[in-house]
């Protein structure tokens, strides 16, 4: 997998350096930070490697739990009339499936919806092969990852303003998935934290400086 | 849009079960109030008697009580749903 450092005042001026230097899509890539100060970011930005997930696809030894699930997704988009590979995302915890294909709009839905619904008619047919709390994501065209990229960045600008003005900020209604990438986002951030207020389907994480240790 | 307050109640219900199913870990949702969001859904009268909606609400119902997992319970409100949708062409 080949991968570039990218440096810039702000995180997007950071991943687009790397971006050019790589001449790839924000589409195609993984994007982790590295560091981040009120000078300057710096990110390390992945090409995602589209040919070894297919390695999995054929049959390679490895999670007989990650086939099952493959196997029975390949099951279900066939009797969907779907037409759609479907991969097992490497190195990833929980397992991961990807499907990719032409014209996919309509399996990931309004909001992610229908992707959402597959994933949970996923785990229900894989469940009794799965160990107590263990999970399958089901992703299409990298949808969900990108909306994980796409919260996480929301939630650093949204600390470094926070860090600038000392005023909390509350974020648009998100899903679960996505509070969760905020919240795991921000754990580590000695000065901004972040909460969640209001009812689903309208909750919304809220971003502010972290409270000092009573005493 | 008469059926609109149903779909919307019903994807709330969804989100609750869902935020358990998912985890983001800033609530901590107990079945009782699953159930309730399901039961509101219950309570509108767009969702007919003797509909597949309000059969599939009926179940997703049940499974609560039964303790399935919350996928189970996702996918059964997903197919109610999708009744609603088949019920009301115009949607």
């Amino acid at each position: 997998m080949s991968s570039a450092e990218g440096r810039g005042r702000t995180l997007d001026e950071a991943v687009d350096a790397a971006l050019i230097e790589l001449g790839e899509s924000r589409r195609n890539v993984d994007v982790r930070v590295i560091s981040e100060g009120p000078e300057e970011t710096v990110v390390e930005v992945s090409v995602i490697d589209h040919t070894a997930a297919p390695a999995v696809a054929a049959g390679a030894p490895g999670n007989g739990k990650a086939d099952v699930a493959r196997s029975l997704v390949e099951g279900l988009l066939k009797l969907m009339g779907v037409r759609a590979q479907v991969t097992v995302r490497t190195g990833t915890d929980p397992i991961t499936l990807d499907i990719s294909g032409r014209d996919l709009g309509a399996l990931i839905g309004w909001r992610g919806e229908t992707l959402r619904a597959l994933q949970s008619v996923t785990n229900v047919m894989v469940g009794k092969h799965l160990d107590e709390g263990e999970r399958v994501i089901v992703d299409v065209e990298r949808y969900r990852q990108r909306r994980e990229h796409t919260v996480r960045e929301i939630a650093l600008r949204a600390a470094r303003q926070v860090k600038m003005t000392g005023d909390a900020i509350t974020l648009d209604a998100m899903q679960a998935f996505e509070r969760r990438a905020i919240h795991l986002a921000l754990q580590d951030d000695p000065d901004v934290g972040s909460s969640s207020i209001g009812e689903e389907p309208d909750r919304r994480v809220v971003v502010g400086p972290r409270k000092p240790a009573n005493g | 849009m008469p059926g609109r307050a149903a779909a919307e109640r019903i994807r709330k219900a969804i989100a609750v079960v869902n935020e358990v199913a998912d985890g983001a870990g800033d609530e901590e949702i107990t079945p009782t109030e699953i159930a309730e969001a399901i039961r509101d859904c219950l309570e509108l009268k767009e969702i007919e008697q003797g509909s597949n909606a309000r059969k599939y609400l009926g179940e997703a119902l049940d499974a609560v009580s039964d303790g399935m997992p919350a996928d189970f319970v996702a996918m059964t409100l997903y197919a109610a749903l999708g009744a609603l949708g088949e019920s009301r062409p115009e949607l």
